[in-house]
């Protein structure tokens, strides 16, 4: 007899959490700081984001060395070739206020590693890459890490030769970054969907390295920062 | 690059001189003593989705609030055909995230993230005049009925 088809688990309850979202979003539409319709339009474009098209330009740029070029020359022309538009994707037509509008791809080196933090708040290269993780967002993460990138990155899991450069690059309200981490070993004859495959957001960011048969990107701390703001 | 981005210097400077009201809000104190976080919720319910489905959209409301998209026509409009008070109550997407940090390390510590962004960004309009704290909690009452009506 086949097994009994058992529904997906689902939250059957509605949080404070939830309710509040809409009523502040409900109130805003209604005090006219903005339309329901560019709301709609924005989640719905939201949705679309994520990190496979930044995936997918690391590992074509690692199989085209033209490719390669192009992507460190102009990283928003060759978005295009991974179906991100930066200008024109978005509901507004010409980018948006806080991913407007100049993406660089930072290229590592065996003896040079980048990684992206943005110490102002949290800018993200959203269009090619989605949501920002937690850590990213945090203080800590964006304090500490201009301060001691090796110490954090060891935090992180990844530990550096001390022959080995680390760069970080300060994201803003017009320039936005993501790593081109070098090809890793064991990866010979790999094609595209195999090599996007290993390259995740955080590799992207520039906090892990791919290697081959890591997919997901391991859970990482959150911690306060503890000192007052201007610390 | 070791040193203090210089922009942030500038944004704490000018947020210091503002002396904004940072008291806690009673409201936003209750749901974030009684509100059920998602990570509680996922758990008790066996879900695998990291972040609640409310995420984007509040991500989206803090875009639209920000200076652009919500007035992205405004911007194409010559000034004269501007709305000067319409542009006034936009809430800068770099200054809503300095409040963010800021309420988030003063009143809600210890609430899970995006709950403490949506419980910051509540603060934040109440506190620049943009929502009611009251009208806010009459809202909620209503929406929590709705949702409860099935």
């Amino acid at each position: 007899m086949a097994e009994k088809h058992k529904p997906a688990p689902m939250v059957d309850e509605v949080s404070e959490f939830e309710v509040l979202e809409i009523a502040v979003r409900e109130l805003a539409i209604e005090k006219g700081l903005f339309t329901a319709e560019d709301h709609q339009h924005w989640t719905e474009y939201m949705h679309t984001l994520g990190p496979l098209p930044a995936a997918r330009l690391v590992a074509k740029a690692w199989l085209d060395p033209e490719y390669k070029k192009l992507a460190v020359k102009d990283g928003v022309k060759a978005s295009l070739d991974v179906g991100i538009d930066w200008v024109n994707s978005m509901p507004t037509k010409f980018g948006t206020p806080s991913d407007y509008c100049n993406l660089r791809v930072l290229e590592d080196t065996p003896k040079l590693k980048h990684v992206v933090v943005c110490t102002l708040c949290s800018c993200y290269p959203r269009p090619i890459l989605g949501q920002s993780p937690e850590w990213y967002r945090t203080p800590n993460y964006r304090r500490r890490l201009v301060r001691w990138p090796r110490q954090v990155l060891a935090e992180f899991g990844l530990q550096l030769p001390e022959d080995v450069e680390v760069r970080v690059e300060d994201s803003n309200q017009k320039s936005r970054f993501i790593v081109l981490p070098v090809r890793p070993e064991g990866t010979e004859g790999w094609t595209e969907d195999q090599l996007a495959e290993i390259v995740t957001r955080d590799c992207l960011i520039g906090v892990a390295v791919p290697r081959p048969g890591k997919t997901v990107n391991d859970p990482r701390p959150v911690r306060p920062a503890i000192n007052p703001y201007k610390h | 690059m070791t040193d203090i981005n210089p922009d942030k210097l500038k944004l704490d400077g000018e947020m210091e001189s503002r002396n904004m009201d940072d008291s806690p809000i009673e409201l936003l104190e209750k749901i974030k003593h009684e509100g059920r976080v998602w990570d509680e919720l996922s758990e008790e319910y066996g879900v695998d989705n990291p972040d609640p489905p409310w995420r984007i959209t509040l991500e989206a409301t803090c875009d639209m609030l920000a200076d652009g998209y919500w007035t992205t026509f405004n911007i194409c409009k010559p000034k004269e055909e501007r709305n000067p008070e319409e542009e006034s109550q936009n809430l800068d997407a770099v200054e809503r995230r300095w409040e963010e940090d800021q309420l988030v390390s003063q009143h809600y510590t210890d609430v899970p993230f995006p709950e403490s962004q949506l419980l910051a960004l509540a603060h934040t309009l109440i506190r620049r005049g943009l929502l009611n704290e009251q009208d806010l909690a009459n809202r909620m009452a209503e929406v929590d009925r709705r949702l409860n009506s099935a």
